[in-house]
């Protein structure tokens, strides 16, 4: 639980919530609204890396964890149609009221994020995690590593970043051909 | 790959997939740098793309003398081989015989870490888990969408008790081996000992490293993307180098490299067991424990077993409430007290279930899946059907580390922990 400015990793994990209207469906949707936010130069300085599911930072789901014990935001687990389980996380009183003067583009990248398929999400956040490595052919990268998911979804990721890309950010997100 | 060809058919099996999946089960850790995870830790304090071994191992697959002799099987075999491990995960039956709950990486080093360290915990039945792993069709999503379905291994309903013995043993070796205090107090010093150096080196004072200028840790610190610097780095290098750190004028380098090469280690204190203890609760003194220990009593009525489970999640969530808020309190006391020696390292690993996480949101490919051999037969999660598995908690570890007779410290150490207990009592 490195300090970084004055907030903790926890409190800062409880601040996505927040700006992202107090409620966020899904693990997934917070890990890669948090690495766009990262990218874009609107996040905390979670470090990310590449996992299964494309980016993923260890340090926010442990922040994640620690706002729970510090009663800053709650998880629900819900059984989804699929067999498995899915996460819903909220902010309690003890993250403070809702954020007013949230930065507009980081407002932006969540909404879009909150508005999005959790898998177009994911491959969006894979394809810009892949250029900003420096792959020279991120599309094509992402389907190769998640075919059955890029079959149905990668068309909407594509439109879904592009989208991402028009918000005036303070680091322009990587362009992807 | 034998299982894969036995349950499938040979015909179904393509060569190039099943060499290039066996390759890569083969290759797939080259790139770890000495010890291991201990450097990775620097690396991710310092952003040195060379300390991440997925980074080292995927170009010494494509480029070299591994990827020509790996080429000589076949013109872009490398490639191949190198893209299966980026694909990080088990995206189908290949990908998971490199990386998923049964995979040949997780089978091995269980048994080899038993054998290197010489203890007789986590002891598997590697010929009956073979014997018994099938290739099934299990459900995976994101979140609460459904992508469809994935092949991948499961277990037959005759391997329930060595599933039983295979995830216990992990859960034993995390505490006895993997996050043992001992080995934790032992990566704490490399971890700062190396960023030292590595700080000092960036800095323009090698001179006070205690190393000359062509050594390979120093030279590494100067050049961190460089992969020929990263591969002249290993264990060996590194313990070579204690005594010679030892004379080092920098405090911190004299002192943990000394403490490293006369295994002189820092004093730990458990601080979850000594909350635990604190707070009075009444169940086994190892917090990690307690759950397994009531959940295996036979005669508990369902009645009992609710409460016992009420009881259990209000225990660990004192606790965890507890070790959060000594944490935090550890943190400002040793912002408050800098010294050129950090009086405290705290170590607070992040949470490690038995199970290899794959997926973001839990399902089967974050459980091991076995065909129970009843009702409609589909693979199920072994824990639904164990209740020694279903007990097993994910395993927690809260410590710290000072010098043995630092009394101040000491005080101090225990001031908070007294403080917080009687806070969340």
């Amino acid at each position: 639980m490195p300090v970084k400015n004055e907030k903790t990793e926890a409190e800062m994990a409880a601040d996505i919530v927040r700006d992202a209207g107090g409620k966020v469906v899904g693990r997934t949707r917070l890990q890669k609204m948090a690495y766009l936010l990262e990218i874009s130069g609107l996040g905390c300085g979670f470090p990310f890396e590449y996992r299964h599911y494309g980016p993923f930072s260890e340090e926010l789901a442990n922040a994640v964890v620690n706002a729970q014990i510090a009663d800053l935001i709650t998880e629900e687990e819900r059984m989804a149609t699929w067999g498995g389980f899915y996460s819903i996380f909220k902010t309690t009183p003890g993250a403070g009221p809702a954020n007013s003067n949230v930065n507009a583009a980081r407002k932006q990248i969540l909404d879009l994020g909150m508005e999005a398929n959790p898998i177009s999400l994911e491959l969006a956040a894979t394809a810009a995690f892949l250029a900003a490595e420096g792959n020279s052919e991120p599309w094509a990268e992402t389907r190769h590593r998640k075919p059955e998911k890029a079959a149905k979804y990668l068309d909407d990721a594509k439109a879904l970043y592009a989208q991402l890309r028009s918000i005036k950010t303070p680091k322009p997100l990587p362009a992807i051909p | 790959m034998e299982v894969v060809e036995k349950r499938l058919g040979e015909d179904s099996v393509e060569g190039t997939k099943k060499r290039t999946a066996l390759a890569a089960a083969l290759v797939h850790d080259l790139g770890h740098g000495p010890y291991s995870h201990a450097f990775e830790e620097v690396g991710k304090r310092f952003n040195l793309p060379m300390a991440k071994h997925e980074t080292v191992t995927d170009l010494l697959i494509r480029e070299g003398e591994v990827c020509t002799a790996l080429n000589e099987l076949g013109s872009g075999f490398a490639s191949d081989v190198a893209n299966v491990i980026k694909k990080s995960g088990p995206a189908n039956i290949y990908g998971a015989v490199v990386s998923s709950q049964l995979d040949a990486d997780r089978l091995d080093y269980m048994q080899r870490d038993r054998l290197m360290t010489g203890t007789y915990h986590g002891v598997i039945d590697f010929n009956w888990l073979l014997s018994n792993l099938e290739v099934g069709q299990v459900p995976y999503g994101a979140d609460d969408e459904s992508v469809g379905e994935i092949e991948t291994f499961v277990l037959g309903p005759k391997a329930i008790y060595a599933a039983e013995a295979y995830l216990l043993g992990l859960y034993q070796l995390y505490e006895t081996v993997y996050f043992h205090k001992a080995t934790r107090g032992a990566e704490k010093l490399f971890t700062e000992l190396l960023a030292r150096i590595i700080t000092l080196a960036q800095d323009g004072s090698t001179s006070n490293t205690g190393l000359s200028a062509s050594h390979p840790i120093i030279r590494f610190a100067k050049r961190p993307d460089d992969l020929q610097c990263t591969l002249a780095l290993d264990d060996s290098v590194i313990s070579g180098a204690l005594s010679m750190m030892k004379n080092s004028k920098d405090p911190l380098i004299s002192d943990f490299s000394g403490r490293l090469r006369d295994r002189d280690l820092l004093k730990c204190i458990d601080i979850s067991e000594s909350l635990n203890q604190k707070l009075g609760l009444k169940t086994s003194a190892k917090s990690n424990r307690s759950k397994k220990s009531k959940a295996v009593v036979p005669s508990a009525t369902a009645s009992k077993q609710k409460n016992s489970t009420a009881e259990e999640k209000q225990r660990v969530d004192s606790l965890d409430k507890a070790c959060y808020a000594v944490e935090k309190r550890l943190l400002e006391y040793k912002e408050g007290n800098r010294s050129e020696i950090p009086q405290l390292l705290l170590d607070k690993p992040p949470e490690r279930s038995i199970y290899r996480p794959f997926e973001e949101s839990k399902g089967p490919l974050n459980q091991i899946m076995i065909r129970p051999g009843f009702g409609d037969d589909k693979p199920i999660d072994v824990a639904s059907l164990s209740q020694v598995i279903k007990a097993i908690a994910p395993f927690k570890a809260f410590r710290v580390y000072m010098k043995d007779g630092d009394k101040k410290t000491k005080k101090a150490v225990d001031q908070i922990i007294e403080e917080e207990a009687k806070r969340c009592r």
